[in-house]
């Protein structure tokens, strides 16, 4: 490479060093990214550990409201961050989901009692937020934990598809835990959640056919329960997890029962749910497919589908799209403003596709924090 | 901050420009211009493009509740901030300013602000 107006013994040097710059960047181009890369990812490190300092922070503040010294609360928090809960074996799947359901009925039990110890002053409904409200400090415990775990691998080997795979992964780590970090003030205070749109809707439809929290039939399933409306006709048990404290219960097996005790009599099962939106499709779009929405790890939802096909009924969904962060934040407005498109698709599909004298479940498919009966 | 430092960037982006194709006649500083120029273009380049920090981002938008009154013929509707215990679909002890009757919590939200795509 030769340089205007220089001449003589500098053209020499300055060929030199380009040749030095250019063997240097293809032996050590690598390593240099590599280097740009650790430092990304420990930028990102920072931040999660400030989320999961600061959730922390804010589950001991929540927490020692309800009875018990800041510095017991501290501990005891401390010891439970990392609770687990070990996936059942599947290499012979027979009977996998019945032991899934047995190890996460225990998970709930144990986090119940731990919350129940920590804040013995609290009342039932506070519980369930606070047990809503320590799960968000878990996650992002766990979410810190991980991506620190990759990074110290990736740097102690200096295996560059550890460190690569974990750079490529950091935006979207970084935008969940950033939605559950924020989701920390509703859980912590009651507030409405995107997720909660299911049981909002079925109450709303309920309360238009006469349906009142007196009305509402307690404890069908583990905290379920549902109003018996009569709708143009036909018989609707418009079913949710009881509210205002945040519980999903387990809709799944309330179904389940319904259609057990009303053998033949249930002509169709219609779940209302939020689903996550596509990138560039609007918050609190609607839609309508067929199937059971219902986000659980598979117990609940099995059992919906099961008894649905055992009895023949058929089962339709109408979904409100919203993103991660709304489904886990307080309640968006645009989420809410979708609840009358939703309650009249319920209403066409009942006038729709069954007859006088049918008997419909309506399951409200959500958490229930901050939504009343 | 961010149009601060997006300004700062499109200053020494410029500078680095004139010093990379003016620089110095001068055979010996000429290539030190050079390389001189090119570490100002891409600083200046880096704050350009660079995202606005995190710290800079704005507080979350305040959560709200929306109070109406129970008579379908009566339109009246009340938007206070959040406090502890309101809960959606909540009876209020108040009743409707403008026709007595029964109010309730019609919604508890926020109006968040549309992200560009």
């Amino acid at each position: 490479m030769q340089f205007p107006g220089l001449e003589g013994d500098y053209t020499g040097l300055i060929n030199i060093v380009f040749l030095v710059f250019i063997i240097m960047m293809s032996l050590y181009g690598a390593r240099i990214q590599m280097w740009q890369w650790l430092k990304q990812i420990e930028a990102g490190l920072i931040e999660l550990e400030h989320m999961k300092k600061e959730s922390t922070q804010r589950s001991i503040e929540t927490f020692k409201k309800f009875g018990r010294p800041e510095e017991e609360v501290e501990k005891e928090l401390a010891r439970w961050l990392d609770y687990f809960t070990i996936m059942p074996v599947d290499l012979d799947p027979a009977g996998v989901l019945k032991r899934l359901d047995h190890l996460l009925d225990e998970r709930r039990d144990r986090f119940q009692e731990f919350v129940s110890e920590l804040a013995p002053e609290g009342a039932l409904f506070e519980h369930q937020s606070l047990e809503n409200t320590l799960e968000v400090t878990q996650v992002l415990d766990l979410i810190f934990r991980i991506v620190r775990h990759f990074y110290l691998i990736g740097k102690k080997t200096g295996s560059q598809i550890m460190i690569m795979q974990i750079h490529m992964q950091l935006p979207d780590i970084m935008k969940l835990a950033k939605a559950y970090f924020d989701a920390l003030d509703a859980f912590a205070e009651g507030k409405p959640i995107g997720d909660g749109i299911g049981p909002l809707v079925v109450t709303r439809f309920a309360r238009e056919y006469g349906g009142t929290p007196e009305k509402y039939v307690h404890e069908i399933s583990k905290e379920v329960g549902y109003y018996p409306i009569e709708v143009e006709g036909r018989t609707v048990y418009a079913l949710r997890a009881t509210g205002p404290g945040g519980t999903v219960g387990k809709p799944g097996f309330a179904v389940k029962k319904l259609v057990d005790d009303n053998k033949g009599k249930i002509a169709r099962i219609i779940t209302i749910d939020a689903a996550l939106k596509l990138e560039g499709e609007d918050m609190g779009r609607v839609s309508e497919g067929t199937g059971a929405a219902i986000g659980d790890p598979g117990p609940e939802k099995y059992a919906m589908e099961q008894t649905a096909t055992e009895n023949d009924i058929g089962i339709e969904a109408i979904v409100i799209k919203e993103d991660e962060a709304a489904a886990v934040g307080v309640m968006d407005k645009k989420i809410l403003d979708a609840v009358p498109d939703v309650i009249d698709r319920i209403r066409t599909s009942i006038l729709k596709r069954t007859k006088p004298g049918d008997k419909i479940i309506l399951a409200g498919i959500g958490n229930t924090i901050g939504i009343g009966l | 901050m961010g149009l601060v430092s997006k300004f700062l960037g499109i200053i020494i982006a410029v500078s680095g420009i004139a010093i990379l194709f003016f620089g110095s006649s001068d055979p010996v500083w000429s290539f030190g211009y050079y390389i001189l120029g090119l570490i100002l273009m891409s600083v200046g380049l880096t704050l350009v493009t660079s995202r606005q920090d995190a710290k800079d981002k704005k507080p979350p938008p305040p959560t709200v509740t929306e109070i109406r009154c129970d008579n379908p013929e009566c339109t009246f509707k009340e938007i206070r901030d959040f406090q502890k215990g309101d809960y959606i679909l909540k009876p209020m002890d108040a009743q409707c300013p403008k026709c007595q009757s029964s109010m309730t919590i019609h919604g508890v939200y926020v109006v968040r602000e549309e992200e560009p795509e």
